[in-house]
This record gives C-alpha cells, sequence and structure tokens, in this order.
C-alpha cells in the first residue's frame, strides 16, 4: 500500500535535524527507514512529515576510546557484524547484529532506529541491556545519557522525551575473565526473538564475581533479572547451578509475559529459562576462555 | 485474546465504584481519548486516538456498562473501529474489598480484526495489557488526589 501524504526532509546535520523537528510538530524521524517505512505503508503509522537523518555523517560509525566502544545512531546491522572493534570489545553484540532480520534489514537497518523503535522483539535492547550500554541522546534540552536499562520503560516506548534524537551508544569493552553471549528462540518467518536471552559474565577465581542477563520478546521491552543474577553471583558456574539460577527467571517475570498467536504466554513462561541457562552458560564458557 | 490484571486501589470499595463509574474521571484516563459522550443509560460513545509508538490508530468506540452490582462487579462492552481496524472486547471486573484496600480483578476477552490484527497481531496482547495499566494507574493517581 501506499503512504497516506507526507512532507519529506533532508536534515544535513545534526543541528539541522534537531530544528526540522522543531519546526514540524509530529514528525519522526527516518534513519534506515526498515520500521517506520513498513508502518507508514501499511497506514498503520502516517506522520504529517518525516525528517530524513540517514546521510547525516556525524552519527555513523564505530570508534574505540579507552574503556568502551561508541557506536554512532546510524550505524547499520552490517557495520556492526563487520566492525573488528566491536568485535573485541562486545562480541555478543556484533554476533547479535550479524543474525539480526535478513540481509535488507541489516544493510539499511540502524542501531539507533531500533533502539529508538524499541519494538519488544527486537535483539538488540536485550543485549544492550545485558552488557550495560548507555544511549547518548540530544534534545531541546541538551545532551543526556541514559542507561539502556532505563531507557526502555515500555512496549515501543522509550525514557526519549519529544524530540530527542539518539546520537550515539557506549558499549564497555570487555575486560579478561568477561564473556557475553546472546541466544534466541527466533519466529521461523520474521526472525523476529520469541524469547532471547543476553548475558554476561565475569569470573574471578573461578566463580562468578559479576553477572549480567537480560531477557526480551516475551514481554514489554527488554529487561535485566535480578533475581537470576543474584541466584548466581558468586557461585561457580556449573551447569545444574546455572539450571537452578535460571529458573529464578520465573520471579523476575511474574505476570509480565505476554503470548500471541504463535506462542502463549504460559509456553514462553515454561520456555525462558532454557534460554536463559543456555545464555549464562555460553558467556561462562566464553569467560573462562578468555 | 484474553488478558487479566489486578489493581488494588488504598480506599474502600464504595470509593472506587464511584471512580469506576464517573464518565469524566474515565474520559480523562482512557489512554488517547479525545471525547466520550453519554448516548443513552450507561452508554457511551468515545474518540479515541490510540498511542502505540508510531502507530496513531483513530477509532470510534461504543463502551456499554453491563450487569452492574454496586459496588461489586459489572461488565465493560467496548466495540470500536477505525482505520488500522476493529477491536471487539467485554471485561468483567470486580471490586474485592480488603480491609482499608480494594482489589479490582479484570478478566477481559477481545476479538481484533483488520490491518491491526493482521500485521500486529505479536504486539496486540501487549499493547492491550498496556493501556489497560495505563488506565487504571490513571484511577489510582486519581484517587489519590
Amino acid at each position: 500500500m501506499y503512504a497516506v501524504d507526507f512532507d519529506y526532509y533532508r536534515a544535513g546535520s545534526l543541528a539541522d535535524a534537531q530544528k526540522l523537528l522543531g519546526d514540524h510538530p509530529g514528525a519522526k524521524l527516518l534513519a534506515g527507514g526498515h520500521s517506520l517505512i513498513p508502518l507508514m505503508k501499511l497506514r498503520l503509522a502516517a506522520p504529517p512529515a518525516v525528517v530524513d537523518i540517514g546521510r547525516v555523517a556525524e552519527l555513523r560509525g564505530v570508534t574505540l576510546s579507552g574503556a568502551a566502544v561508541r557506536i554512532g545512531a546510524l550505524t547499520t546491522h552490517t557495520e556492526l557484524a563487520a566492525s573488528a572493534d566491536l568485535g573485541r570489545a562486545a562480541p555478543a553484540l556484533a554476533e547479535t547484529a550479524a543474525q539480526l532480520g535478513d540481509p535488507t534489514v541489516r544493510n539499511r537497518g540502524t542501531i539507533g532506529g531500533n533502539i529508538a523503535h524499541a519494538d519488544p522483539a527486537s535483539d538488540l535492547p536485550t543485549v544492550l541491556v545485558a552488557l550495560d550500554a548507555r544511549i547518548n541522546v540530544v534534545g531541546p534540552s541538551g545532551h543526556r545519557t541514559i542507561d539502556a536499562a532505563k531507557f526502555f520503560t515500555g512496549l515501543m516506548t522509550t525514557s526519549l522525551e519529544e524530540n530527542e534524537i539518539v546520537t550515539s551508544i557506549d558499549v564497555p569493552v570487555a575486560q579478561p575473565g568477561r564473556g557475553s553471549a546472546y541466544v534466541k528462540f527466533s519466529h521461523p518467518a520474521s526472525r523476529y526473538a520469541v524469547i532471547g536471552a543476553a548475558a554476561a559474565i565475569t569470573l574471578s577465581g573461578g566463580t562468578c564475581s559479576s553477572v549480567s542477563v537480560a531477557i526480551g520478546g516475551l514481554v514489554a521491552h527488554a529487561r535485566r533479572l535480578p533475581s537470576v543474577e543474584r541466584a548466581l553471583t558468586d557461585q561457580a558456574p556449573s551447569e545444574s547451578v546455572v539450571a537452578k539460577a535460571a529458573a529464578a527467571v520465573a520471579a523476575d517475570l511474574g505476570r509480565d509475559v505476554s503470548g500471541d498467536i504463535f506462542a502463549s504466554a504460559e509456553y514462553r513462561t515454561a520456555v525462558a529459562p532454557v534460554y536463559v541457562k543456555r545464555a549464562l552458560l555460553a558467556a561462562a564458557a566464553r569467560a573462562s576462555a578468555r | 485474546m484474553d488478558i487479566t490484571g489486578t489493581y488494588t486501589f488504598d480506599a474502600a470499595a464504595d470509593a472506587v465504584w464511584t471512580l469506576l463509574m464517573d464518565t469524566s474521571a474515565i474520559a480523562g484516563c482512557v489512554p488517547g481519548c479525545r471525547e466520550l459522550r453519554p448516548d443513552g443509560n450507561d452508554r457511551y460513545r468515545a474518540e479515541l486516538s490510540v498511542p502505540v509508538a508510531a502507530v496513531t490508530g483513530q477509532f470510534d468506540a461504543t463502551i456499554a456498562l453491563e450487569d452492574k452490582v454496586q459496588p461489586r462487579s459489572y461488565t465493560l462492552v467496548v466495540q470500536a473501529t477505525g482505520r488500522p481496524g476493529f477491536v471487539r472486547g467485554q471485561a468483567a471486573v470486580t471490586l474485592t474489598p480488603d480491609n482499608e484496600r480494594t482489589t479490582v480483578q479484570v478478566t477481559a476477552h477481545a476479538d481484533v480484526g483488520g490491518a491491526i490484527a493482521r500485521v500486529g497481531q505479536r504486539l496486540l496482547e501487549g499493547a492491550a495489557r498496556m493501556m489497560m495499566d495505563r488506565f487504571f494507574e490513571c484511577l489510582r493517581r486519581k484517587l489519590g488526589d
């Protein structure tokens, strides 16, 4: 279907984009266009204006600076997957980008657009939450930085204020002894995560000195699993210990799980511990190999 | 689609019931409600502009309160149609007093059709739950004021 008529503006710079958003109430930002455009063509979204930031060069690219990797908001999934710096600093994120959606989505879709859209079944939010990433944004009231765990607040809802733009994402560089992994049960047609689990573990002396685990796909937004983290912290990550910790996911999710025609809430709740366990074991195996 | 929710109010059942029957409170708390006007006894017509992310669904809705047993229970019957599709649903609402507080239990069933059901199926339950939570959170805040 064709989109409802809309005005199109191309921003030449970040400052230009901010001005255009301010000048055109109700305008939507267009980055890679692989979430917004399908919605517009289905006429589920009908913004009066679109501000295209796709050519704003200052929002692009992956740079390593000290303890963090800075990822420009317009970096595509293909660029994430191909980045050697990201592959070393946060392999779970690069791997996730490599197997997200399909080649068209990966070549056009951007990390900034992905997280601003905040689809509950998207992969990157879950990984960013587990890796303690920080989201840099700019808006009418200036720059600010938001922890990934506080960025996603509801179904397709973020803590972005009106006319704020995601500029970059900072991901901590994994230190020796730290491993991370993302595993998902993907929908066979869409590749969206029915359940996605991401874990990052730091091992010292054979026990988990730090455990960070997040889940997505079955709840309204990616979120940490504090009960699972507590259950595994200071433990040696044997299969039985990890399985027991992963079972605590039920306590963290409570009644918040949503189902659909493909997988009911009960089913997802029952399967979630399996994927949490797999993510934890994979992260622990990598931690011990580093 | 079936969804349930439980919401606890720091008030007696009579006060919660009054709030749940208050047209202006409902109009202020239904997410995206632009207008709510009476259309006969316990019936209302509403214009909704449903806000879920980039999706902006405009709906015309009829809302009816049936089987009212004050201050214990009622059934909310909603029919909404708009460009994104249609929603037909009913929700059984029960109020249970618990000392000074009241627990409101909602058991809803909804049928959804049209474009939203075709392409948004995997998001419907989450969206419905979010709107229900927002509605009752808003009412709870009103009671606190």
